[in-house]
């Protein structure tokens, strides 16, 4: 169950003509969650900011 | 009785400093489970006898479906509470979980989109899994400008729960799509009732990064719902104690 699938890194990048799907797949789900917590510690950041500067 | 338990533990201040605890455990404790069943679903699993190994994308696809529909769903209880209870929580977290439901159903189009290419031979076709999950997408962006359009909160809170609870008409229809209607799209592999057609060297995996992500999320939910709490009580004195 825990045996490596693929016989080099290479072959786990490229798996036989896939990898392209996977890992772009794999990039699109990791931009949206980083840039979805970012955008809102941001947000948090700069109320908090703004709200000790008026205080 | 209901109403003065809902009230008593749904204001939110008590909900702010609550949260606080638990979303770093939960964050942390969530990114781990995801990497983890990713990096065993990706790299340790074998590759399909049919689908090569492009299916690998189930990984990433099915929690974005479950969690889309999952979150719309929780946004159409969080609207019925606010209407019959008036409880201002439910209403700051239906506001607070639209952009997070629009992500994930973006998500999910997407990768469904790209798996498609591999395995039907086209990124796009209007079947009616795939369409009503667009409509989905269509309503999470529809309800997030509706409610921003407004500069009265109270008018756009009760206006976004009556459209969101009329629009939850839509979960059955993209859950029973595949099998009311002859889709290209495959129907669950896991249901509650029947047994997984699906191989358990496969399975863990995917119910490993179902966990992860759908604890990623409640995080992004809590760290979403907390802005928009301090930005409709900013005027409120205990503000000042938590900023």
């Amino acid at each position: 169950m825990f045996d490596f699938a693929f016989n080099s890194f290479h072959e786990a990048i490229y798996m036989n003509g896939h990898g392209i799907y996977v890992w772009t797949v794999v990039a699109i789900v990791m931009i949206c969650l980083i840039y979805f917590f970012m955008r809102y510690n941001l947000k948090i950041k700069k109320f908090k900011k703004k709200f000790n500067e008026s205080d | 009785m209901i109403k003065k338990f809902i009230h008593q533990f749904a204001s939110p201040k008590t909900y702010l400093f609550q949260v606080e605890r638990a979303y770093k455990l939960i964050l942390y404790f969530s990114i781990a489970v995801y990497i983890g069943s990713l990096i065993w679903g990706l790299l340790f699993t074998q590759e399909d006898f049919v689908q090569g190994n492009s299916y690998r994308i189930i990984y990433l696809h099915v929690p974005a479906s479950f969690l889309s529909q999952s979150l719309y769903m929780s946004m159409a209880v969080a609207s019925f509470v606010y209407l019959v209870w008036r409880v201002k929580l439910a209403a700051y977290l239906v506001i607070s979980i639209a952009p997070i439901g629009a992500m994930t159903t973006f998500i999910a189009l997407t990768s469904g989109s790209i798996w498609g290419i591999p395995t039907w031979g086209t990124w796009w076709q209007w079947d009616a899994r795939i369409t009503s999950t667009l409509i989905l997408f269509i309503m999470y962006l529809g309800l997030i400008s509706l409610h921003s359009s407004f500069s009265n909160y109270e008018r756009a809170d009760k206006l976004l729960s009556w459209l969101v609870i009329v629009g939850a008409i839509n979960i059955p229809i993209i859950k029973k799509s595949v099998d009311w209607w002859s889709t290209l799209h495959q129907p669950a592999s896991i249901t509650l009732t029947n047994k997984p057609a699906i191989d358990p060297s496969m399975l863990y995996p995917l119910l490993g990064s179902i966990i992860g992500f759908f604890g990623i999320i409640i995080s992004l939910v809590i760290i979403s719902s907390k802005y928009q709490i301090l930005l409709r009580e900013k005027n409120k004195s205990w503000i000042k104690e938590y900023v």
